[in-house]
């Protein structure tokens, strides 16, 4: 809501400067979002006087003046307007000025005679729509100063919260800015000479529904002429923020700013006998004032005539009865719609205007007579209307005023403040919340559904004014009490009392995995969880390698893709399953970067949705590419590959105690199919392999390495207590077994039979692999190491040759592994 | 073989040995040697193997020459592998000599992101006033996400959060963390301490300082007499935490429909741009607002606050453009180091 000072001042005394204003505003509430000064854009103009106004010798358009800008030299103008006589006082553009729009104002021949200056019409300055005349100024304005001085306005622009709808109105504000100040507050209203026929011959109102429409007003002014507002109003529209359109249009402008109550002016000549405040009928339609044709639904509030709607009751008026350069008379319509009501049309027609966002913050009922007066008296004023006797009537112009009451004592222990019941009420007085001597004041309002009874003698009773509908309950009170003290003056104390148990932070594990990345060397990021459809496709995680407990402490990935109804665009439509997609992504534009080498990780969130009910799943996914280790001439350049990855895998899997098993390739879209594997486990489980050459994020050099996997604890986890025994002084002993491997037959499934039979070792590692002569095609050689940790006495010795015999048979059994040997003591 | 001829066998001996230890060139050479002189079969115990054949009076005298000599030689190894050993090793490091001034491989340095890291940053001052960290669960509904909170449908308030719906009736992204507040106190009762952090959505173009995906924090505190002035104390000290000891905090009234009074919350810190810059929003829960959670407002009262870690994360760490978090360019990464 922007608020041009002088108007502000029509109401209040202000003193403050500008600044000053919106600095003790923002304090009490009023956040504002910014102070300009209207018209500071007129540099190089100043208020001249036309000395003498003749013909020029070569053009009959064009007219050469002389003008006096005060105590300097006579300018020599061209000027091309016709409105102009001498004595009269304009805005003069000096040379070396700047217009609004951007021209230049230079010295120039124009027809042979030279021009020091330019006389501005009003178009010009962009202070009102009149583009042939110059602006004429009052014959008092000060000769010579800078126009801005003159007819510039300071502009306070003010953020109104939704439930203060008091506040879209420089009345209202002028109440706040009174509280402020201390200064008296009052409203003058125009008188307005009524005359001619009554309004109620030939025109009649039915209220179809009052629930809707609790008070409708109606007036009519005859015998206007529809022109351009007066320039000064015209100019303080534009200050505020609103466009002029004519002075009919304008009035009502006008008065919905000055005391926040919109009204509407139909031509009277296009509107029947009777105006209707009704529900549209079903398949009815309405052409609004923007030119759009809008089929109207049953619940929208029409103002209509015996033959059709006219207008969205409190959005917008209708084309068919808008007032046009012939009109003469108008209806002028001021109601109090039921708020949700406008709402919804507003909505349902995405038609926000001016009207329904002040019908929506709800209206003082009194307004209504006030509102459709004031317009009527500046009809007569600015368009020569004459307003007709008297006034159509729907519903009752006041309601009771409502009393509050509240306990101060309530007030301190919520606030922390020591104000008296006195000092209290006192504050509540300056802003028009009056005390009201109530003996009996025990009824509080704790919410709107639940009241109590105070003790006797404990609460106070204050009146709440006509236009704060918004204090309802005893806390309101004890905001606007906070509001008035001032929050700087409330002091300043730590709560001391009522600690809750301790829990821990659901962050630690996935803080430890975030770290331990980061010093690996990886750097964290954070993208869209919303994705397009062409990345949500690219995925679809296999709902069984997150399985068991691990599925229901992470939450199983699955489900339909959960896609938004409202979508900002189509790269952003849906919530992601995968983290992948977002990261290659990120992966992408990186290289774009010119990242020829990267590795990145996020921990974050998949979404899915299973008959209707939606899940979350949190996951950690990692992306490498390019050089893994760079400036190590010595060493070479060591690319990313799948071992680094495990590696990475391997010590994040390590902070929950698993070591990551390795198992059958994944189909997925977005994996190569010959470089992937899955990974299965109670506590760590997923997926890792290279980018898959078919996607579109693929490129030949440098690869792209992925993983992502479910931890245990990623969500909530808290970190185990280590349970550690005391070694045994006897050294761990190893075997080493060589394994021929036929082709069918994965190492990770040897090494996963080897960590399942072999239950006494205490570690199974991978520590030769060979291919190639003297085996044959696609079999491979493995050696396993198996790590025992002895007990003092050697007592199981026996065990660990049964286990590894029985591995033996094992491993043939399921793998049709063979055992080429075995070494070890 | 008589005592003399015994005798004289060893003085030549230890006179040839001598200047075969001085010729030894090598520490190596110098062990053979000194083995094949002294050692078990070397050439003083070869030479005392005569000593069988001599009087039994001779054989005591004999053995003290042989001691001398062995001593002797003995002395005269150890001294020449001193001075061979320096050479050797003075060779040794010339061989070994390497260019260490090379500047070594680069170092593998990650990053956290700043999002993640604000939030523990803010995380770890509320700890200190016995605030726990509880997340909950981005997809919502409207009946907590507004109505649980007073806001109503259709009321002009719902006007301050553009929301983006899921095409479940009712089913929406959460617009902001508050409903954790409800979810927080139906959850079990006061005295509640707790942050809630995360990923919140809007309907929102994206800018400088909007993004439609972003995060925030809230805090809620209830208990039975926390005050209006106990929420400034707190988050005095949040502000002074994240911004320095001599940030400055300026209260002044907001509006937010599950909080009365509502509270806006203005820092300034030496060396902050543009004055008062205004970092979240808070009040003491609205009556409302506990009666949904589950609490008698007449018996228990409390405050709240919501911020932006996007808006905190860019006046920490001088960020002009919200969009570099959610770009994550690897250069801008680095600097979170």
């Amino acid at each position: 809501m922007k608020i041009p000072l002088s108007w502000l001042r029509e109401f209040t005394d202000v003193q403050l400067t500008a600044e000053q204003l919106a600095e003790a505003l923002t304090l009490r509430g009023l956040e504002v979002r910014g102070v300009e000064r209207w018209g500071a854009n007129w540099n190089k103009m100043v208020v001249g006087e036309l000395l003498e106004v003749g013909p020029h010798p070569k053009a009959d358009r064009l007219q050469l003046t002389k003008v006096r800008i005060g105590d300097g030299p006579i300018l020599n103008i061209v000027c091309g307007a016709r409105n102009i006589a001498a004595g009269q006082r304009i805005p003069v553009a000096l040379v070396g000025a700047e217009m609004p729009d951007g021209r230049r104002i230079e010295r120039a021949e124009k027809m042979g005679v030279a021009s020091e200056g330019m006389l501005c019409s009003g178009q010009e300055l962009d202070a009102t729509d009149d583009g042939d005349g110059i602006l004429i100024l009052d014959p008092s304005a000060p000769l010579g100063v800078p126009l801005v001085d003159y007819l510039g306005e300071d502009v306070i622009d003010v953020d109104v919260k939704p439930n203060r709808g008091d506040l879209l109105s420089i009345l209202g504000l002028a109440r706040e800015v009174g509280a402020i100040t201390g200064a008296p507050v009052a409203y003058a209203a125009r008188p307005l000479k009524e005359g001619g026929d009554a309004v109620a011959a030939g025109l009649a109102l039915r209220v179809a529904d009052e629930a809707l429409a609790p008070h409708v007003v109606l007036r009519v002014v005859d015998g206007l002429k529809v022109a351009a507002s007066p320039d000064r109003v015209q100019m303080r529209l534009k200050a505020a923020g609103l466009r002029s359109i004519s002075n009919v249009v304008d009035a009502t402008n006008y008065i919905m700013l000055e005391l926040g109550k919109p009204t509407h002016a139909f031509d009277r000549a296009k509107v029947g006998d009777t105006v209707q405040i009704r529900l549209a009928k079903k398949g009815e339609s309405l052409e609004t004032l923007d030119h759009e044709v809008r089929s109207l639904d049953a619940t929208d509030l029409v103002v209509a005539d015996e033959r059709a709607a006219l207008a969205l009751a409190g959005v917008m008026g209708g084309a068919s009865s808008e007032v046009a350069p012939s009109t003469t008379s108008v209806i002028i319509e001021s109601a109090i719609f039921a708020p949700t009501s406008v709402r919804r049309t507003a909505q349902r027609h995405n038609l926000r205007s001016e009207a329904s966002h002040r019908f929506e913050r709800g209206q003082e009922r009194r307004l209504a007579v006030l509102g459709a007066d004031q317009v009527a008296a500046l009809l007569t004023e600015w368009a020569g209307g004459l307003a007709r006797s008297g006034r159509l009537v729907s519903g009752a112009e006041e309601v009771p005023a409502a009393t509050l009451n509240f306990r101060p004592a309530r007030v301190r222990a919520l606030l922390g403040v020591a104000l008296t019941d006195d000092e209290q009420v006192a504050l509540l007085g300056t802003i028009g919340i009056s005390a009201e001597a109530a003996a009996d004041a025990t009824k509080i309002v704790v919410t709107p559904k639940r009241s109590l009874s105070a003790a006797k003698g404990s609460a106070r009773a204050v009146r709440v004014p006509s236009w704060r509908s918004d204090l309802e309950i005893e806390a309101d009170l004890a905001e606007e009490v906070a509001r008035l003290y001032g929050y700087e003056r409330i002091p300043t104390s730590i709560p001391s009392a009522d600690l809750p148990p301790h829990r821990p932070s659901p962050t630690l594990l996935r803080d430890r995995v975030r770290r331990l990345l980061a010093d690996a060397g990886l750097h964290e990021v954070v993208t869209h969880a919303l994705v397009s459809a062409a990345q949500a496709e690219l995925w679809s995680e296999p709902t069984a390698l997150v399985t068991g407990s691990l599925a229901a402490s992470e939450g199983a990935a699955g489900g339909a893709s959960i896609v938004l109804k409202n979508p900002l665009s189509a790269d952003h439509d849906r919530l992601r399953q995968s983290l992948l997609p977002s990261l290659l992504d990120r992966v992408d534009a990186n290289l774009r970067y010119g990242a020829t080498s990267g590795a990145i990780f996020e921990v974050g969130r998949g979404y899915g949705s299973t008959k209707g009910v939606p899940s979350e799943w949190t996951r950690l996914a990692i992306a490498v590419w390019g050089e893994r280790e760079q400036g190590a001439p010595s060493a070479g350049a060591t690319r990313w590959n799948l071992d680094e990855l495990k590696r990475l895998l391997a010590q994040v899997a390590h902070l929950v105690g698993e070591r990551p098993a390795y198992g059958a390739s994944i189909d997925s879209a977005v994996l190569h199919p010959g470089i992937n594997a899955g990974i299965t486990g109670d506590r760590f489980a997923g997926l890792l392999g290279e980018l898959h050459p078919a996607s579109p994020t693929w490129r030949d050099e440098p690869r792209v390495l992925l993983a992502e996997v479910a931890i245990a604890g990623l969500r909530s986890g808290r970190l185990d207590v280590a349970q550690v025994s005391l070694p045994p002084t006897t050294p761990p002993v190893t075997r080493d077994i060589a394994l021929l491997i036929p082709a069918a037959t994965t190492v990770g499934h040897v090494v996963d039979v080897a960590r399942k039979s072999v239950s006494r070792a205490t570690a199974v590692e991978l520590f030769d692999l060979f291919a190639g002569a003297p085996l044959a095609p696609g079999e491979r050689s493995a050696g396993l190491r198996f790590t025992f940790q002895p007990s003092a006495t050697g007592a199981d010795d026996e065990a660990i040759t049964a286990e590894l015999a029985a591995f033996e048979g094992a491993v043939l059994r399921a793998c049709g592994a063979r055992i080429r040997g075995v070494e070890g003591q | 073989m008589d005592l003399a001829a015994l005798e004289k066998q060893l003085r030549t001996l230890q006179a040839d040995a001598a200047t075969r230890i001085a010729a030894a060139a090598s520490t190596a050479d110098l062990d053979e040697l000194g083995s094949s002189l002294l050692g078990k079969r070397g050439a003083i115990t070869e030479i005392l193997r005569g000593i069988g054949a001599l009087p039994a009076d001779d054989r005591p005298k004999i053995g003290v020459v042989a001691n001398e000599v062995r001593a002797a030689l003995d002395a005269s190894v150890t001294a020449r592998r001193v001075a061979l050993s320096a050479g050797e090793l003075l060779e040794r490091i010339e061989r070994e000599r390497v260019d260490a001034t090379t500047p070594g491989p680069a170092p593998r340095i990650g990053s956290l992101h700043p999002i993640p890291e604000t939030i523990a940053a803010i995380a770890e001052i509320m700890a200190s006033f016995g605030f726990v960290v509880a997340e909950g669960e981005e997809i919502e509904d409207d009946v907590t996400n507004f109505q649980l909170l007073n806001i109503p449908e259709d009321h002009p308030s719902r006007d301050l959060w553009d929301t983006l719906y899921l095409q479940e009736p009712g089913r929406l992204l959460r617009t902001h963390t508050s409903p954790g507040q409800i979810r927080t106190m139906q959850a079990g009762g006061p005295p509640i301490r707790v942050i809630l952090p995360g990923r919140c959505f809007r309907y929102e173009a994206v800018d400088a300082s909007h993004g439609f995906e972003f995060h925030q924090v809230e805090g809620l505190l209830v208990d039975r007499g926390a005050t209006l002035a106990d929420l400034k104390g707190i988050l005095d000290e949040l502000a002074k935490g994240l911004f320095g000891s001599a940030a400055r905090t300026r209260f002044r009234p907001g509006y937010y429909p599950f909080t009365e009074p509502s509270v806006a919350v203005d820092v300034s810190w030496p060396g902050s741009k543009d004055g008062w810059m205004t970092i979240l929003g808070a009040g003491m829960v609205h009556p409302v607002v506990l009666e949904n959670g589950g609490i008698d407002p007449e018996t228990h009262q409390g405050f709240a606050f919501g911020l932006g870690v996007e808006r905190i994360a860019m006046l920490r760490h001088d960020i002009p453009d919200l969009r570099a978090f959610l770009e994550n360019d690897l250069r801008f990464l680095a600097g979170f180091r």
